[in-house]
């Protein structure tokens, strides 16, 4: 079993130009938690996802490499996080992607259930080696779905 | 590193004199450590190496070369930080000072300098801007206003706070442990000319910056609205350092009439403290926050600290250094105000565009060498302070001055708002230059 049998081959997707608030309106619509970015040759660009959305309401100096690991001293109203969030709706996905690991149509089953768990993730994107596109994406759910009709 | 008391061959590898092949591979050594191209700890113990293989130390001579008591005090002070800074002290510290001034942006600017400041005599600079800047920069968020003015502070103040006291910045540890300077001597040179430098510099960064800031009541409100106490991680732990840190301080105060030497006092303070974190804990876990405590020591800096030692021994032993400071002293005239402000100036200028601690490991020697001409090594002292006052507060005269200073540009750039080379030089040098000049009158009026 290979990414290519797995995967969604038309999976929901953003373009670079789509602002926050599309992917938003997308992810709470939908309720998915990873959107792949992709230019209009089809090239994977990154991963939009609700972790894309957690930062967007996080101050800058929180997400930074060295920044604060605990702000347990900062007393916050949701106001001010949908503020904060307000004030990032118009920025392009690109700000804000997710770089991913992503898969190939022929990485093997396991490999791609390896990159879920160390990644922790729940999707993997299928991207083409040669050129670069993005080919599908394998969800968790597709591989639990297959494993289950395995032994039912 | 203590004069030539190596036999000395009288010819080296390919029939070279010594003299000649220790002064260029020193040169090469600093070149190399310029480009930076490859990480600096590589350059020195490959250069301490070509010193033995060359044939002007033995491995016995290098090995005395090397000033443990330097080495001993970073790694004790550096585990000491290494624990300490979990405790969110320094962030609690930054985060009351900026309530104390009602959160007005111009006067969470000045007390997180001053902050950065007092922090960095105790600390060295690099831990001390990566615990301040962020809460820095959590703060000018909330305010939005412009966080440029902030850490370009930052980076000016930790540079200055650490030349007051002995283990502020690396310079100072070293010139202390060879000279056999204590932490109260260098809070008594020192620290009245930094508070004055500190007063003075607050005066262009509120001129240029602080006078302008303005932020929301709202945003104020935000800032007061912090419960610094959530700060503190672990309150239990937080008792011990600093118990931990008082008996350290106070032994460095008392050291001479204890007759004990940094290292000492660094290293066993260490190992009390990682006691006290470790013992209530079983085997596993105590190995766990050891190797953390460990892990966290900047090994690039020691092991670079170690080679340099080695090369820098190595052209001393072959009596370069001693012509140098000859040299130095013909131009001069002999004369000890003209020597020290030569020094002064020099290492100022040189330290902002090069890294201090090769320059300061490499005048040390030379400076040992024209006691002769002072009297002694009594008659040096003016040298010593002029040598730590130039070499601490040249890091500021460039972005590339410090290392302190390039953790605050690369936070800066993360934050997008990035800290470039010629606008921060076209601000920072003049600055320096005023310090510097500060630093002047002063060791006249009071050495010379």
């Amino acid at each position: 079993m290979t990414a290519k049998t797995l995967m969604n081959p038309n999976p929901m997707t953003l373009s670079p130009s789509d602002t926050v608030a599309i992917a938003a309106d997308r992810i709470l619509q939908h309720h998915l938690r990873h959107l792949p970015v992709v230019d209009a040759q089809g090239h994977y660009l990154g991963t939009f996802s609700v972790y894309s959305l957690l930062k967007l309401t996080l101050p800058k100096a929180v997400l930074d490499k060295h920044g604060l690991d605990n702000v347990s001293f900062v007393t916050e109203h949701v106001a001010h996080l949908a503020q904060r969030f307000g004030g990032r709706r118009d920025e392009p996905v690109t700000n804000w992607l997710n770089i991913h690991e992503v898969a190939h149509p022929e990485t093997p089953a396991m490999e791609i259930m390896l990159l879920m768990l160390h990644g922790r993730t729940t999707s993997v994107p299928v991207v083409n080696k040669e050129n670069g596109r993005l080919e599908g994406i394998v969800s968790f759910w597709d591989v639990l779905e297959k494993v289950r009709g395995e032994n039912a | 590193m203590h004069g030539s008391e190596t036999q000395l061959a009288s010819t080296v590898i390919f029939g070279l004199n010594p003299m000649w092949y220790a002064a260029i591979l020193f040169i090469l050594t600093y070149v190399v450590i310029m480009t930076e191209r490859i990480n600096r700890a590589i350059v020195s113990l490959l250069a301490a190496g070509l010193m033995i293989f060359g044939g002007v130390l033995n491995q016995e001579a290098a090995v005395r070369g090397v000033d443990f008591n330097t080495i001993g005090l970073l790694i004790g002070m550096m585990v000491i930080v290494a624990i300490t800074r979990q405790s969110g002290v320094f962030q609690y510290v930054a985060i009351w000072s900026a309530k104390k001034v009602n959160a007005s942006p111009w006067g969470i600017l000045a007390m997180l300098s001053v902050v950065t400041a007092v922090v960095s005599a105790l600390l060295d600079n690099v831990t001390t801007v990566l615990l301040i800047v962020p809460v820095a920069l959590l703060i000018t968020e909330e305010l939005k206003v412009k966080a440029y003015p902030y850490l370009f502070s930052m980076i000016v103040f930790s540079n200055i706070g650490g030349t007051a006291t002995l283990i502020g910045d690396p310079p100072n540890i070293m010139i202390g442990s060879a000279v056999g300077l204590t932490f109260n001597d260098f809070v008594v040179n020192l620290a009245p000319v930094v508070a004055v430098v500190i007063a003075a510099t607050l005066v262009p960064v509120y001129v240029i910056w602080g006078r302008n800031l303005k932020a929301a009541a709202e945003d104020r409100q935000r800032v007061m609205d912090f419960n610094e106490r959530e700060a503190i991680t672990d309150p239990a732990l937080l008792k011990k350092c600093l118990a931990v840190i008082g008996v350290v301080v106070l032994s460095f105060v008392f050291a001479r009439s204890l007759g004990l030497e940094a290292a000492t006092i660094g290293l066993f303070g260490a190992a009390a403290l990682l006691l006290l974190q470790c013992w209530p804990h079983n085997a596993d876990e105590q190995s766990k926050l050891v190797t953390h405590a460990f892990t966290e020591a900047e090994w690039i800096t020691i092991f670079f600290f170690v080679g340099l030692f080695i090369v820098v021994h190595g052209l001393d032993s072959t009596g370069a250094l001693k012509l140098l400071a000859d040299h130095l002293l013909a131009l001069t005239g002999g004369d000890l105000t003209a020597t020290a402000m030569t020094i002064l100036w020099s290492s100022a200028v040189l330290s902002a565009f090069v890294d201090n601690i090769p320059f300061v490991a490499t005048m040390i020697p030379l400076i040992k060498a024209m006691a002769p001409t002072f009297g002694g090594p009594e008659g040096l002292m003016p040298l010593w302070w002029a040598l730590s006052l130039g070499a601490c507060l040249g890091g500021n005269g460039t972005l590339i001055g410090a290392s302190a200073n390039l953790v605050v540009a690369g936070f800066a750039e993360r934050a997008g708002q990035p800290i470039r080379f010629v606008p921060f030089l076209l601000m920072a040098f003049p600055m320096m230059l005023m310090s510097v000049a500060i630093c002047t009158v002063y060791l006249y009026w009071r050495y010379l």
